[in-house]
């Protein structure tokens, strides 16, 4: 019998007898399975405690990832169990680790989910599973979630971005270039009326956008409505000032949905072409929001706040990429994924890999960029990445270099500390782009040839020549902490 | 007059360079031609910023080898109309695209006016806001 | 010694290197090309070099800041149909493309329909978008002379010709034009656009072919597609080319062209009746004898035949 065969060297009422067998027995461990391409495939890194072989280890996360609990329980036989069950079909050593290296081994396994696993529509209940109650699970000392395969016939039933990059693209009338922008500072503290000058001063200079930041949402020192006011009246007046659409991301993140919903409101109610949300209100928040902007014609921003708390450490969590691809699912336009130059994590080929996975409409296996499994978007729209985070006009060759012109480079520090002040910040940002695209398009090699570009563009741009002396230095030069696996690590900056 | 950066219309490209040379649009154009991309010239004196539908100059350039081409309808175009804003757009049919993949100015009028906000004052304090071209206060053809 | 003439600082006895000019420019490997896919058309080939060794002088005494008008490449090829003037106008494009006189080197051709409307208002958006797509290459306007029609004096074509011939002055960095057609057909519409004829530096003649020349195009054109004729139809096929040389509608190698494709239909159709009996590989690449006199062409009655068709 097929069931038989399925359950291993035990026949099928040995499989049932009470009591507690090793997960690879109970069937969650298949080295032949082909998946199937409907089937959810996860990869995790995992790290087995001392004494659990990698196979068990696997199955035992395929098992608690999917039906299985620690004992063996007769009403698995009132289902077809064996389609519900999760199959780990196959662990690799990752490299360098294990005997002689400084890291514990760990290994790469790979399990398949079968599409019935899953609810329609709904990252909370594929999260629920893969990143559910196994990533506490002791026979696993640590545990990463590295990437999933999400196979096309569960996609169709997301709606993906609201609004896409192409979409941003031409409402907003801009292309063929990244876009501009940069989050307000002080973060906290300012008046609705002070915070709404900072707005106006870096759209009128050039930027596209300003931004709220992560944690500013409606406290004592400014609330909400305020802030919401001040902030199109800066967006319209800049607008005017410039014959630009212009944009400010509103943060509608709130303690309920019910507030989210009613800040949302509000700011389409006074013409803003752009929302903004935390990572940290939750899948489901997030889903609704973007079912919201689209049904409103409004872009979704996303700040990927709380992310680094599982997404930094290599051998423990789950990689970015895997958020990057729920998120395209869920249905944000715009997500913060790196700089490769600026103040935070990220490694040149990670970065590469997160930026495609927001951007292709197909992206093939890549080990080096950390994507390892091919993955058709299903003509989900696509995700424009947002750059931020100590970056600055110097570096412009830099980031066109790494991140390419769908994405917002957002200058905070670099607009609004300019010596000269915002507005010529934000013009010294915006005259960097241009001629960089400029040299670009004209078949320059202009990464090796940036310094040069800059310096010839701010003989007739004093706020550049201003930026470019005052930030020349300035580079975060760290060892990045999530590295590909398969190629030595390249520096972070040149 | 406009009272921004450089006291002008700032959409497109390479808006905040000095204007672009023609050896310098052809320089751009030929990045478009070498990605597949056709390219077309429009118009309008009409720049406001939802303004989507410039004139069209002809229709957009398929199939072509070479810059020439369409620098010769660029220079047509402002001598046809030398006061209107005149822009290059590269449309990209690739899928996942099929869109504008460029745009830029190729052409001004010597004084740009730019645009009025027009405020009506709503319940609290909330305000309705408009942005009007001066220039369309004259009938078409009649602005600049 | 460093001399002046004409204002411009020249080194009059310095040495120049022609050669090294010639050789970074990789032109003999076009000229080479033409010289191996086209058989005979002597006269041809030496304008070809001519015109060749203007530019690339030219070049090189620009090098030598000797700046002179560029000079004007737009040409008439005229001659009898399949005469090679498509493929010596295909390699025209490249040869000007190696000596930097055109930027992208690509061949556009047309005929009068691609360039004169319907209507009014037709022809100069239909003329320019012709034009657009030939700029950085050769633009090959076949059997030129129909742009002109002076029984009609409506006829838009003479719009077309002007839009071209102030291309072809203002715009000779962008655009090469050849004209083709019938060498009388082409001496009239130049007599009577004499624009026109001011602007074509370069009129080159395409001859008819010999028999013998005939002969050996053909066999190469076999060649090209694993065929060959056995001696006795090789004899035979002499005589079908001096034969079908005074017929009507006689062109040159496309003629050729259409004899040979009849005579594999022939030669399939023979082999086939003979399947029964034991073929090799040598019947299937050989034309035999009887594959060409089957041919109307050589039977009393064909007078009132079309003769692309024997």
């Amino acid at each position: 019998m097929d069931l038989e065969n399925k359950s291993g060297s035990n026949g099928t009422n040995e499989r049932y007898k009470s009591g507690v067998i090793p997960y690879k027995q109970m069937g969650y461990w298949e080295p032949d399975y082909v998946p199937k391409d409907t089937d959810v495939i996860a990869m995790f890194r995992l790290t087995p405690q001392p004494g659990v072989d990698a196979d068990e280890a696997a199955a035992a996360v395929a098992g608690e990832s999917s039906t299985a609990t620690w004992t063996v329980v007769w009403t698995d036989r009132l289902t077809a169990c064996d389609l519900y069950r999760a199959k780990a079909f196959r662990v690799d050593p990752v490299p360098n680790t294990g005997a002689g290296t400084n890291t514990e081994a760990q290994y790469f396994a790979y399990i398949a989910y079968d599409l019935d696993l899953f609810e329609e529509g709904s990252i909370a209940n594929l999260t629920a599973s893969i990143i559910g109650n196994v990533f506490g699970f002791k026979a696993v000392k640590a545990l990463r979630l590295e990437d999933m395969r999400i196979p096309v016939a569960y996609l169709k039933t997301f709606q993906g971005p609201a609004t896409g990059i192409v979409v941003e693209r031409e409402r907003l009338d801009k292309f063929g270039r990244p876009l501009l922008g940069a989050t307000t500072k002080p973060k906290l503290g300012l008046s609705g009326r002070n915070y709404g000058r900072v707005v106006y001063e870096a759209l009128k200079g050039g930027l596209d956008f300003v931004k709220d930041d992560e944690n500013i949402n409606s406290q004592p020192f400014m609330n909400w409505r305020d802030r919401f006011l001040y902030c199109m009246e800066a967006v319209n007046k800049a607008s005017a000032a410039t014959g630009e659409v212009k944009g400010h991301y509103l943060n509608v993140t709130a303690g309920t949905m019910e507030q989210m919903y009613e800040r949302a409101e509000f700011a389409k109610e006074l013409g803003s072409v752009v929302v903004m949300i935390d990572l940290v209100v939750g899948y489901t928040a997030i889903q609704s929001m973007a079912v919201w902007a689209r049904k409103n014609s409004m872009i979704l921003h996303l700040h990927r706040a709380g992310n680094s708390t599982y997404s930094r450490q290599k051998n423990h969590g789950m990689n970015f990429r895997v958020i990057c691809k729920w998120m395209r699912m869920a249905g944000v336009d715009h997500i913060h994924a790196g700089t490769v130059v600026g103040k935070l994590e990220g490694d040149p080929l990670m970065i590469k890999g997160f930026y495609d996975v927001l951007r292709e409409t197909h992206n093939p296996m890549n080990l080096e960029n950390g994507l390892f499994f091919e993955q058709d978007w299903a003509s989900l729209n696509k995700v424009m990445p947002v750059a931020s985070g100590g970056i600055h006009a110097g570096q412009m060759h830099q980031l066109i270099h790494y991140l390419g012109e769908d994405v917002i480079l957002q200058f905070g520090g670099g607009t609004i500390g300019h010596p000269m002040g915002i507005q010529a910040g934000a013009t010294a940002n915006r005259v960097a782009l241009e001629a960089m695209i400029m040299a670009r398009n004209e078949g320059k090699d202009y990464l090796a040839e940036g310094p040069k570009i800059l310096d010839d563009a701010a003989k007739t741009c004093k706020p550049l020549r201003a930026a470019l002396d005052t930030w020349k230095d300035i580079t975060f030069n760290y060892e990045s902490t999530d590295t590909p696996d398969f190629v030595p690590t390249p520096t972070t900056s040149l | 007059m406009m009272t921004n950066t450089d006291s002008r219309l700032t959409q497109g490209q390479f808006s905040f360079l000095p204007d672009l040379t023609d050896e310098q649009i052809t320089a751009q154009i030929k990045w478009a031609l070498a990605h597949g991309w056709a390219v077309s010239v429009e118009y309008t004196d009409d720049p406001h910023p939802r303004n989507t539908y410039w004139e069209m100059y002809g229709m957009p350039m398929f199939d072509l080898k070479d810059p020439a081409g369409i620098l010769m309808e660029i220079n047509e175009c402002r001598k046809t109309f030398p006061r209107h804003y005149i822009r290059v757009m590269a449309f990209n049919s690739e899928r996942g695209t099929e869109s504008p993949a460029m745009s830029f100015l190729v052409n001004r009028p010597a004084n740009e006016p730019g645009f009025a906000l027009d405020r009506q004052e709503t319940s609290g304090r909330t305000q309705r806001y408009s942005i009007r071209s001066y220039a369309t206060d004259k009938p078409e053809n009649e602005r600049y | 010694m460093t001399d002046n003439f004409n204002g411009i600082e020249l080194d009059f006895d310095s040495p120049v290197d022609l050669q090294s000019v010639y050789d970074d420019s990789n032109v003999q490997e076009v000229l080479n090309r033409l010289d191996h896919e086209l058989i005979g058309l002597k006269p041809v080939k030496t304008r070809i070099n001519e015109v060749a060794a203007l530019l690339l002088v030219d070049r090189l005494r620009q090098q030598m800041n000797l700046s002179a008008s560029m000079p004007s490449m737009h040409m008439s090829f005229t001659g009898n149909p399949g005469t090679g003037k498509t493929t010596v106008a295909m390699r025209m494009a490249e040869i000007l493309h190696r000596l930097d006189y055109v930027r992208q080197g690509h061949l556009v051709a047309v005929t009068r329909d691609d360039l004169v409307g319907q209507y009014i208002g037709h022809t100069a958006p239909k003329t320019k978008e012709v034009i657009k797509k030939a700029m950085g290459g050769v633009l090959f306007i076949d059997e030129a002379y129909y742009l002109y029609k002076p029984e009609n004096e409506r006829d838009y074509g003479a719009e077309s010709i002007e839009i071209l011939l102030q291309v072809m002055e203002n715009q000779r960095n962008d655009l090469v034009v050849i004209l083709a057609g019938y060498k009388d057909r082409m001496d009239r519409f130049f007599h009577s656009n004499p624009g026109m004829s001011s602007r074509i530096a370069h009129h080159i003649d395409f001859p008819n072919y010999s028999p013998e020349e005939l002969l050996a195009i053909s066999k190469l054109m076999l060649a090209e597609s694993n065929y060959r004729l056995s001696s006795e139809a090789e004899a035979v096929f002499i005589d079908y080319i001096k034969i079908r040389m005074q017929k009507p509608h006689f062109a040159n190698a496309r003629s050729m062209r259409n004899a040979l494709d009849r005579a594999r239909l022939r030669q399939a159709n023979r082999l086939f009746q003979s399947r029964h009996s034991k073929l090799t590989g040598a019947d299937l690449i050989t034309i035999e004898a009887e594959d060409l006199l089957v041919s109307r062409l050589f039977s009393e009655d064909n007078e009132d035949e079309n003769a692309e068709s024997v």
